[in-house]
């Protein structure tokens, strides 16, 4: 049997060789560089802190980047089936659970690759005109768990965390491109999931009922505790709960996404 | 054939809700034989070989394919086939060339230079490296049998791959395929509905009709020539007096006078005997036709013309 890195690298042709990826690619490129260039325009200011700014647009990218991968990932299924394609790709000799895992890493793989992309933007952009500096500035707040680590560190894990959100929301999506075969279906939902996320999170905060801190939207958000805050203030959660949460889901939906693909008949 | 089958289906049903698709087809595909499978529309050709290419899942029975069940080892059993299912669809925003490069990297043993050659083969060099968006449905199908054949498969399954070639494509698809049989022994086992190119193609034909096997027949062969010396054909003499000849005919099986020619059944042997009284009453002969039946008649016979159900 040939090695699984070859599934892989198919995988990884099919999103690189698309001229869509690249606008994605650009986009992320773009926008940190005219926010920090208009902004020092508009304020006529560039004394500002490079690490704040830096925050700032990493979270304002960082959903781009969950919302591109949502889009791939959710083509990535239920495009081979519009397309027909997944009939020549199903009949090698390779398993199901193969292909969709080589799909799952590519997917991966593309999410890691806008994250690095962003965070090398956004640092060398606010570096080169804000002026670097090892000051952190007002970013680590002092309820922080990060408090006294270097800058590096908190944006690290900063980046960290975002990502562990992106993965939740790619993994959902993809199960639903599996589960049912329909693009359009799975990106809604899962960006509906992305920015839904935070409002009904404030809509839990409002009962005082222990099973709400259960529910996926609550834990999805782990950046609260590196500000030292906990997702529903009147409930007590943890990092650790939270990362078990998250966990569980996560084995639900690709426990889905598995089940329903392996067992499916093909007739497109 | 002594060899072991190629591919063997025993007892494979699939039954969708409560609709019988394919009812207990069973049949074996040899070593090096080209193998047509013949059915109206809708009488479940591609449901078969989506079961064969595990694409669906048999309700009962099973297939086995190099000895392999698609069952229970598919991805041996899958290494061990080539195949289009329907249209050979492929990724449309990629070049033909990338498209192969694709399919090579997920069954061992294909180079660059094995995918050089497949594209020689089905005659696609000039338009290799355009996008798959540019393609006429020849040429997608052209490239769809490029990826079937490229990792040399024991079984090659194609789905009605004649459907959008031109003449000329389609006499070397038919070459080709029969050379793959005898040369390298490749065992093909192939749908389609053009009935009389299965008839130029084919070393056996099965016939099936709302999922169940209704006949296979030997097209080349001992069997098949045996049959031909024996079977009554009708017959068409072309004479220059029909009624005199009539007259030397008298009393022989169904002899009459058809579009001006003299009409009759009779077997291979039978057929020089009724020439040899024709000439000695001195009845000039121009020629003799025998209408064979064709395996669109045999087929139109079987299946009773029925519509698509
Ligand atoms: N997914 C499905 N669900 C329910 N019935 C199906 C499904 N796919 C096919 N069928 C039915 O199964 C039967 C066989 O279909 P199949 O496509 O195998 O026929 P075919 O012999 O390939 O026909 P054609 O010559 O038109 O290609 C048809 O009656 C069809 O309606
Ligand atoms: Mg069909």
């Amino acid at each position: 049997m040939t090695n699984f890195w070859n599934l892989v690298q198919n995988e990884n042709m099919k999103i690189y060789l698309r001229l869509r990826t690249w606008i994605m690619l650009g986009i992320i490129v773009l926008i940190p560089i005219l926010l920090t260039v208009g902004l020092t325009l508009v304020t006529d200011d560039s004394d500002g802190n490079m690490w704040e700014l830096m925050g700032t647009e990493t979270i304002i990218v960082f959903s781009l980047i969950t919302i591109f991968t949502v889009v791939i990932s959710a083509e990535s299924v239920a495009g081979e089936f519009s397309a027909g394609t997944i009939k020549l790709l199903l009949i090698r000799p390779w398993s199901r659970s193969s292909i969709l895992a080589s799909k799952y890493v590519a997917l991966l793989l593309f999410s890691i690759l806008q994250s690095i992309v962003c965070f090398a933007v956004t640092w060398a952009i606010n570096a080169l005109v804000l002026g670097y500096t090892s000051d952190p500035g007002g970013i680590i707040p002092e309820s922080s768990p990060m408090e006294g680590h270097s800058i590096w560190a908190y944006m690290g894990v900063h980046y960290l965390y975002e990502w562990l959100q992106l993965v939740m929301v790619v993994s959902f999506a993809f199960m639903l491109s599996s589960a049912f075969r329909s693009s359009g279906l799975a990106i809604g939902l899962s960006i509906f999931l992305l920015f839904a996320g935070g409002t009904i999170t404030g809509l839990l905060t409002l009962t005082d009922k222990a099973w709400v801190k259960y529910i996926l939207f609550a834990n999805l958000d782990l950046t609260s505790y590196l500000d030292g805050r906990s997702p529903l203030p009147n409930m007590d959660m943890t990092l650790g709960f939270s990362l078990i949460m998250l966990a569980v889901y996560f084995i639900i939906f690709n426990a889905v996404s598995w089940t329903v693909f392996r067992k499916r008949d093909v007739a497109a | 054939m002594s060899q072991a089958p190629v591919a063997r289906l025993q007892e494979v049903t699939k039954r969708i809700g409560s609709r019988t698709i394919i009812d207990r087809l069973s049949l074996e595909v040899n070593p090096g034989e080209v193998f047509g499978f013949l059915g109206p529309n809708g009488s479940g050709k591609t449901t078969t070989i989506r079961m064969m290419v595990g694409l669906m899942a048999m309700t009962s029975g099973d297939i086995e394919i190099g000895g392999h069940s698609v069952r229970k080892e598919y991805p041996l059993a899958a290494s061990q086939v080539g195949a289009i299912v329907e249209n050979p669809e492929m990724y449309k925003y990629l070049t033909g060339y990338q498209n192969l490069v694709h399919f090579a990297r997920m069954n061992p043993g294909v180079d660059r230079k094995r995918i050089d050659e497949v594209v020689e083969l089905v005659g696609l060099e000039g338009r290799i490296h355009d996008k798959v968006k540019k393609y006429s449905l020849g040429m997608r199908q052209r490239l769809g049998v490029a990826q079937a054949v490229m990792h040399r498969p024991k079984l090659l399954i194609l789905d009605e791959p004649t459907n959008g070639l031109d003449p000329a494509g389609i006499r070397e698809l038919r070459d080709y395929l029969r050379q793959l049989a005898q040369a390298e022994g490749t065992s093909v086992f192939v749908s389609s509905h053009l009935l009389s190119e299965m008839e130029l193609m084919c070393d056996r034909v099965a016939i099936i009709q709302t999922g169940k096997l209704i006949d296979i027949r030997s097209i080349r062969g001992a069997a098949a020539s045996e049959h031909q010396q024996t079977e009554a054909r009708e017959v068409l003499f072309e004479v220059d007096h029909t009624d005199a000849a009539l007259g030397v005919l008298q009393g022989q099986g169904g002899v009459r006078i058809a579009d001006g020619q003299l009409a009759l059944t009779a077997a291979r042997e039978e057929i020089a005997e009724t020439n040899r009284r024709l000439v000695q009453a001195g009845i000039r002969v121009y020629g003799i036709r025998t209408k064979t039946k064709s395996l669109e008649d045999q087929f139109l016979e079987v299946t009773g013309g029925e519509s698509v159900d």
